[in-house]
């Protein structure tokens, strides 16, 4: 445990060195949570009190809770794997008795540590600013099942982000199969907008995939849209995934590591 | 005992071509033909523990590559490795602990950070117990004289600077065998000699089993009794130093230094090729079996001659006539 700490604590100290850079990013996510609520309050206009089931302060509370929520989530690993790769830098950890695997998550916790407690504290600060018209619902057992979403999906991004970095070992860079999956997941999170405004299907093809788990889902357990039952099964599919995806990550790793040149060495 | 042993490696990497131009580039985008280049082939070797050898080669001659089989980074395309009793490809922890790998174009240290971080994370890594750790870092930094730049970020160290930071991260969990690939690129010239002296030192009180390679002759010179030279992916030499000047270096160089009256060049023309002239100092090149006689015949000559001085020639020029001649080799 102590390595995985270390590790942990001195990529926090890296982050802490580029303060401006993590709170000059926090300006932006704030705008653009911002632009989300004053296009749906433009959307209702002054005549319209429901769509799809959701009133404005219902709306406004989803866009800002499901942000709060997917500011825990995030992580930036690809990037960081991607160019370990390609510039040979793997070289360097793959001599070292610790796992890559472990190393770099440890790496990306400590990375991002700093910038999603900002990222957290930028968010609850814009909830307080609509403080009179967020939704304030506190539910025992919802809060609980809601926790123990956002850490799986937590894990779930951390791995899924690690499987799309190690593409690298064939692709060399992997920006544009990041970005597509960045926006499909978007979109399946329900970060654009809530998924119950599409055709029912889209909401059942996002219960099997692991994008909703970070927004619309918990977003939704927040608002008692969704019964605590839904919440139980969610975490059941989580679990799943987070296998699945640990197994292919062996897979592609063993195979990749293969190919590995160590270029640019 | 061996502690490397080397048999039939081999390594192929696979490339492919791109046609000049954007409409290379569109074509490339559907169709690449792989091509295979083989960086090293068939090579064998066996160094024994607390040897320092120097690896040879111009860039691209199999150099790295054969470091990084040797360090588990790359898998062979055939051939066996064994390192202290281990097969490094397999990547065992109990492995891994015991070796070393520093490449002068690649760095470990955290750039954003004290030199200090990487060391207490490799101390983590490499599970070093907190009072070792204390005494192996306090004994290197006290060798490199660098107890004033630990704690000052890892960029704003000059290169010199960061090489010894290097140097003392991979060596904190005690290595027995050191890999290091080019620990001298870019150093100034004291720089270079600090580091070399370091490793001289170090090898010799700790008995560490070194392979090192290097562009500059200086540090082969200094550091090593025995070289294995690789080109185009294969050995062409495996031997001491001072055994390759007198296998390969065809002439000697007898350096002739005359009075204060001094010569002109076509009177010393007839002894052999001029290397370099002055009307008071001349080198001459000459066959090895013959400069002895040459050097008589000066000295009964009228010439009024001084000394002689005979010499090898320089081992850089030995391993350029090598490299030169290799491919028919």
């Amino acid at each position: 445990m102590k390595k995985y700490w270390t590790i942990i604590s001195i990529y926090w100290q890296r982050a802490l060195t580029y303060r401006f850079t993590v709170l000059s990013y926090r300006v932006g996510e704030a705008g653009e949570t911002l632009v989300l609520i004053l296009m749906w309050i433009a959307i209702y206009g002054g005549d319209r009190t429901m769509i799809s089931g959701f009133t404005v302060r219902e709306m406004i509370t989803y866009i800002l809770v499901g942000n709060f929520f997917n500011a825990m989530i995030r992580n930036f690993l690809s990037m960081v794997i991607e160019k370990d790769i390609k510039d040979g830098r793997l070289s360097m950890f793959i001599v070292k008795p610790m796992s890559y695997f472990s190393y770099i998550l440890s790496q990306e916790i400590g990375r991002i540590s700093f910038s999603t407690i900002s990222s957290v504290l930028t968010s609850g600060f814009v909830i307080l600013c609509f403080a009179n018209t967020f939704i304030w619902k506190f539910d025992g057992v919802y809060f609980l099942v809601i926790s123990i979403m956002v850490i799986l999906a937590f894990i779930t991004e951390l791995l899924l982000s690690y499987l799309v970095g190690l593409i690298a070992f064939w692709t060399d860079e992997v920006g544009g199969l990041y970005a597509t999956i960045d926006r499909i997941k978007k979109f399946f999170s329900g970060g654009y907008f809530p998924l119950n405004l599409l055709p029912v299907v889209f909401v059942n093809i996002s219960f099997a995939l692991p994008f909703a788990y970070s927004f619309f889902i918990p977003a939704q357990l927040y608002l008692k849209k969704f019964d605590v039952t839904v919440g139980l099964k969610g975490l059941l599919v989580q679990c799943c995934w987070i296998l699945i995806l640990y197994g292919i990550i062996k897979i592609v790793w063993n195979r990749g590591l293969k190919k590995y040149e160590g270029v640019g060495m | 005992m061996s502690e490397i042993e080397v048999q039939q490696l081999s390594r192929s990497y696979e490339y492919y071509r791109k046609q000049q131009g954007l409409s290379g580039s569109l074509k490339s985008l559907f169709y690449r033909q792989k091509l295979y280049a083989q960086a090293v082939q068939n090579v064998s070797f066996s160094i024994k523990s607390g040897e320092l050898v120097g690896f040879l080669g111009s860039n691209g001659a199999g150099k790295t590559t054969t470091l990084k089989m040797l360090s588990g980074i790359l898998h062979p395309t055939s051939g066996e490795v064994k390192v202290l009793g281990h097969i490094p490809w397999k990547r065992e922890k109990t492995y891994q602990k015991q070796f070393a790998l520093l490449m002068g174009q690649k760095n470990q240290l955290i750039q954003d950070l004290p030199a200090i971080e990487t060391f207490t994370l490799n101390k983590a890594i490499y599970e070093i117990p907190e009072k070792e750790f204390q005494e192996n870092m306090d004994e290197l930094v006290t060798l490199f004289d660098i107890k004033d730049i630990l704690d000052i970020q890892v960029r704003k160290l000059s290169l010199g600077q960061r090489m010894k930071c290097e140097l003392v991260a991979a060596l904190l969990h005690k290595p027995k065998v050191l890999f290091l690939d080019e620990p001298t690129i870019g150093l100034d010239v004291v720089a270079q000699k600090n580091i070399r002296d370091f490793i001289k030192k170090y090898n010799q009180e700790k008995k560490t089993t070194i392979i090192l390679t290097s562009h500059y002759m200086e540090d082969i010179k200094e550091l090593c009794k025995r070289v294995i030279i690789i080109n185009l992916g294969k050995i062409i030499y495996d031997g001491a130093l001072d055994d390759l000047i007198q296998k390969y270096a065809t002439h000697k160089l007898l350096k002739v230094i005359f009075n204060e009256n001094g010569v002109k060049r076509k009177e010393i023309e007839k002894f052999g090729e001029i290397d370099a002239f002055h009307p008071h100092v001349c080198i001459i090149k000459t066959a090895r079996s013959e400069a002895k006689s040459i050097a008589a015949s000066l000295l009964s000559s009228n010439l009024p001659i001084e000394d002689i001085i005979i010499n090898e020639v320089d081992i850089d020029d030995v391993i350029r006539q090598i490299f030169n001649l290799s491919p028919k080799i």
